[in-house]
């Protein structure tokens, strides 16, 4: 070395400055990176955020459904499968409100219906009203309905709309992997192909009765 | 820059130039060692004056700009951290009170509204109203488009659960009423009916909010929608289902409401 004056106290302390600089830049960078990457939330045109507002829709004319059917249905099962389906849809629309407010994202969007799903199934669209959805004449139907009429209208319409539901829930299975949307996603997958086959054996079960 | 110590000959770090003779070596004097005194000797006889050293650095001081470099790193993670909570997405909601009060003409009531419930009719102050005591039983709003008009207090209390309720005037074009219902139907927290003296041809109506457009081709129109659809209710969480589908000019008596849930309940 010719730099005879640069030897034994450079490479001490030098080094323990930079090892310390190294240190603090790679916290710096990781620390920032982890808080960027972790919280990343669903963006206002993803599958997520088109599930939370599209579904919320979907689920509220199944909640009209299920009240209607827990009021005034004929048979018991049916009285209870209304308020089964009634109670658990509308607590199910606020955890995805609470996912867009988490999101901070607007309940409202100016997309179309079902322009998150990546299918493109548009054509199943009537209006605003999608997949399963019941027209408002078939709504007023059901709800001038009396006596057997009610069970025989709301099972009919009630396995189309979870079907309709389900649909859209394997939409948005492939097009997300949030967690939490996954979670109840799949949650109600299970429940209502279920409750569909349940339906379809009560229609049996009602038409002996 | 240079953090130096008294060091002498001996730091490290200097190096001394102009050829200092050796010790011993007196200037002048030939030696036969052939020495640093070198073979030339100075011109001007007696002592030399001593020379100065003069410092060269060699490489940097890294300890002071380490430090410096340091506590820039440390700042500016400090202000990254401060940016970062000022604006993470997650946990405020979305801003709908900046964006409705930004839509041209909007008409934001701030005097108090009661939200308390009557079986009698009521008078607003503003035309539709938007807000206000109103009926027990509330007028439904899963996309309802009443072909009639509606009485207040059941809308009134639509509202409150956080419907929008479009208003048009009974002469408007059935073009523009077919482009205004084409918003509603099928759209749960939205309804809409004809009044029959409006002041203008079309009337948007959220809980406290009321926007009047002339044509229901209106920019504005979905702007509202957006901003206070839901936004605007009293009551989070809350449904347009069930509730009262008659049209009217009186709201519900007591009577009628009983006579509507004995029909509800089959």
């Amino acid at each position: 070395m010719t730099d005879v004056g640069n030897s034994p106290r450079f490479s001490t302390r030098g080094l323990a400055l930079s090892v310390a600089l190294a240190l603090l830049v790679g916290l710096a960078i990781g620390f920032g990176v982890s808080r960027l990457a972790a919280p990343s939330t669903p963006a206002d045109d993803s599958a997520a955020a088109g599930f939370a507002r599209d579904m919320s829709t979907h689920h509220a004319q199944a909640v009209a459904m299920g009240m209607i059917a827990a009021k005034k249905g004929l048979a018991p099962e049916v009285r209870t499968l209304g308020e089964d389906i009634a109670l658990t849809q509308q607590g199910q629309i606020g955890i995805m409100s609470q996912w867009l407010r988490d999101w901070s994202l607007n309940l409202n969007s100016s997309a179309k219906p079902m322009a998150w799903m990546p299918d493109g199934d548009k054509s199943a669209l009537n209006g605003n009203l999608m997949p399963g959805m019941a027209t408002p004449q078939e709504m007023t139907a059901l709800e001038n309905a009396s006596g057997k009429t009610v069970d025989t209208l709301f099972l009919e319409m009630m396995i189309k709309h979870h079907l309709g539901g389900v649909h859209m829930v394997d939409a948005v299975l492939t097009a997300t992997d949030d967690p939490d949307v996954l979670w109840l996603a799949k949650g109600m997958k299970t429940r209502q192909t279920l409750e569909i086959s349940e339906m379809q054996k009560l229609q049996t079960t009602l038409a002996k009765r | 820059m240079s953090i130096s110590t008294p060091g002498g000959e001996n730091r490290p770090g200097l190096v001394k130039v102009g050829g200092k003779p050796a010790a011993g070596a007196k200037p002048g004097t030939k030696t036969t060692t052939g020495g640093t005194g070198g073979k030339t000797p100075p011109k001007s006889g007696g002592p030399r004056k001593p020379i100065t050293p003069i410092k060269v650095n060699q490489g940097r001081n890294w300890g002071p700009i380490a430090m410096f470099v340091a506590v820039g790193v440390i700042a500016v993670g400090i202000i990254g951290w401060g940016a970062w909570a000022a604006f993470k997405p997650g946990g405020a909601g979305y801003d709908w009170e900046t964006r409705a009060g930004g839509i041209s003409g909007i008409n934001h009531v701030t005097t108090e509204l009661k939200s308390n419930h009557t079986y009698n009719p009521e008078k607003y102050e503003q035309s539709p109203p938007v807000g206000g005591t109103h009926s027990y039983v509330w007028q439904q709003c899963m996309g309802n488009v009443y072909d009639a008009p509606i009485p207040n207090e059941h809308a009134v209390h639509s509202l409150e659960h956080g419907a929008v309720w479009i208003t048009y005037r009974s002469d408007l074009p059935a073009d523009q009423v077919a482009a205004l219902a084409a918003k509603v139907e099928g759209k749960e927290m939205m309804l809409m009916s004809p009044v029959v003296n409006l002041d203008k041809p079309i009337s948007l109506q959220a809980w406290s909010y009321q926007l009047k457009v002339d044509n229901a081709s209106d920019s504005r129109i979905d702007d509202f929608i957006g901003a206070l659809r839901v936004n605007a209710t009293q009551e989070p969480g809350a449904v347009c289902s069930g509730g009262n589908t008659a049209t009217g000019d009186k709201p519900l008596t007591e009577e009628q409401v009983a006579a509507l849930q004995q029909q509800q309940q089959g």
